[in-house]
């Protein structure tokens, strides 16, 4: 039995003129996005590090009290992330900024879901234990949840963590945009209501664009011009302001494209027509049969 | 017996103020608690100035210090109440502020745009309940306060910008926990006091009240004719 360089290519080359050829899908990749989310504006220049949002989260999700709430001397040292006992933390970072008298002046940043407009994480999620609500919320929902965590690889934020020690009802836990308070007439997230500067702002998301660019239009020295949330991963519901770049406050510089659509466009180019099975198992049985006849004359010697 | 009598007679009145319960309350705290409770109408528009331009404007309508009606305000609104309610009120020494700042413009940052309306007007005026979708760069009263009073201070690198640096704590009862003896005189109480807040000792000697200088809004014409403060003088150095 052999392949020959010739017939290997011209059984590739027949399969990639299939896949040149195959129909036009017309299944375009459509955003799910609600029309009017919520959101949440997080002003960098205005957290004062205080970790009261971490408090009030850890209160209104019936979560344990953070580590050290009233005592902000060590808690920064070490860099920390939302986990299955914090929907939210906040973090320092020494960025270069120094102040008049050259000390280095901090900048807090709170993580939590970002509750994308297309998240990654309900595309991946094959249970649809996840979704995304028309208040913008990516909810789960733990009764459908199998505990495959595909969501948590899914997620470009690196958000969704999971309940390791709880051997029986594991869930994935994450930021809940505090849907039972938002939900209702004039509710506001815990974080955002604690918050003694107003660094997050709660609101509709397209309000909250107008009023960050309107912020960055009169205070051009205090920002950075750029809303992240605005566009990266095809828009976020929580977006930040800052005045030192991004990436030096682990908020990754991401594409705009949102996550969903390649990965959604590849899985249904794919399946359409079930075209990628049928020539599967076309080039199979074809292998199968030219197997079968170059097979069968060398027996005959008995070699 | 006589004795006795004097006794009994120095109680009545005593006893006669026990009965009618009336505490004593200071008339300015009062004032200022009941000043707090009052909210006031929105203003919804106002007037877009400047910085420099708003302090012009507060000098050509002779603004000074003279005019700072209010010397305390308690700020316990309800307007923040409404929301949460998770620390003490704040006192904040307005009059003691305006002497140090010395530019009304600095807090006073905006004016109504009726241009019959006072050249300054209370925070709670313009800044009200958070995220008003009407108004939604309008930042609430809360937020108001936290992003002034923090920025000066950290900008002046002077005043507290720790949340109990301004919000009182919860004052446990002292009876319980201080044992002084009968009929103490001035010394033993500041040296009970001194055993637990020594470091607020440390500080009382860096103020006004010990070194008897800085800032005099209430003295006539702000005048700082004081030789003999307790800091300067050894025979008042107790
Ligand atoms: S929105 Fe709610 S769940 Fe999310 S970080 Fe804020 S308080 Fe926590
Ligand atoms: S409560 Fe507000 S100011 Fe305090 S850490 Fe959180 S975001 Fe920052």
């Amino acid at each position: 039995m052999q392949i020959t360089r010739r017939h290997f290519f011209g059984v590739m080359g027949a399969a990639g003129a299939s896949v040149a050829v195959r129909p036009p899908t017309g299944h375009a990749w459509q955003s799910k996005a609600p029309p009017d989310p919520f959101g949440c504006l997080v002003d960098l220049t205005r957290c004062v590090g205080c970790r009261k949002c971490e408090e009030a989260c850890a209160e209104v999700n019936g979560l344990p009290e953070p580590e050290r709430v009233n005592c902000q001397c060590t808690i920064f040292e070490k860099d920390r992330r939302p986990d299955h006992d914090a929907y939210t933390v906040v973090n320092r970072y020494y960025t270069g900024k120094v102040d008049e008298f050259d000390k280095p002046v901090p900048t807090y940043a709170k993580v939590q879901c970002m509750h994308c407009q297309d998240p990654a994480c309900v595309s991946a999620c094959i249970v649809g234990a996840l979704t995304k609500d028309e208040t913008g919320t990516v909810r789960y929902d733990v009764t459908r949840c199998i505990g495959c965590r595909y969501c948590m690889v899914a997620c470009p934020f690196e958000i969704p963590a999971y309940e390791y020690h709880d051997p029986i009802t594991p869930k994935v836990m994450k930021c809940t945009f505090c849907y039972d308070r938002i939900s209702k007439q004039g509710g506001v997230p815990g974080c955002a209501t604690i918050c003694p500067t107003e660094a997050i702002t709660f609101g509709r998301r397209e309000t909250l664009l107008e009023v960050a660019k309107k912020r960055l239009k009169e205070n051009p020295a205090r920002y950075l011009p750029h809303i992240y949330g605005e566009k990266e991963v095809g828009g976020t519901s929580w977006m930040y302001l800052s005045g030192v770049p991004f990436e030096q406050v682990n908020l990754p510089a991401l594409p705009e494209t949102p996550s969903p659509k390649l990965s959604e466009t590849v899985q249904h180019s794919l399946f359409t027509y079930l075209w990628s099975p049928i020539l599967l198992f076309g080039v199979l049985g074809g292998l199968m049969a030219w197997f079968n006849k170059n097979d069968n004359p060398p027996d005959k010697g008995g070699a | 017996m006589i004795k006795k009598i004097m006794v009994c007679a120095c109680l009545i009145p005593f006893l006669a103020g026990v009965c009618t319960a009336e505490v004593w309350k200071a008339p300015d705290q009062e004032q200022a608690r009941e000043r707090a409770k009052e909210t006031v109408p929105f203003i919804k528009e106002y007037k877009d100035d400047c910085q420099i331009s708003r302090r012009i404007c507060l000098m050509d309508a002779g603004i000074s210090l003279d005019d700072v009606s209010t010397v305390y305000f308690l700020l316990d609104s309800p307007i923040i109440k409404e929301r949460e309610d998770h620390y003490e009120p704040v006192r904040f020494a307005h009059k003691r502020h305006a002497a140090l700042v010395d530019d009304c413009s600095k807090c006073h940052h905006f004016r109504p745009k009726d241009e019959d309306a006072l050249e300054t007007t209370r925070c709670s005026a313009c800044h009200q309940d958070s995220f008003n979708p009407e108004y939604p760069e309008r930042i609430g009263l809360k937020a108001a306060y936290h992003q002034q009073c923090m920025e000066c201070h950290q900008q002046e690198a002077k005043g507290p910008v720790d949340c109990t640096g301004c919000h009182l704590k919860h004052v446990p009862d002292h009876k319980e926990l201080v044992k002084l003896p009968d009929n103490p005189d001035p010394i033993q109480v500041t040296q009970a006091c001194l055993e637990c807040h020594d470091t607020q000792g440390e500080d009382m000697l860096k103020t006004a009240h010990w070194l008897w200088r800085g800032p005099s809004p209430y003295t006539t014409g702000h005048r700082k004719d004081i030789l003999h403060g307790k800091g300067t003088t050894a025979l008042n150095n107790f």
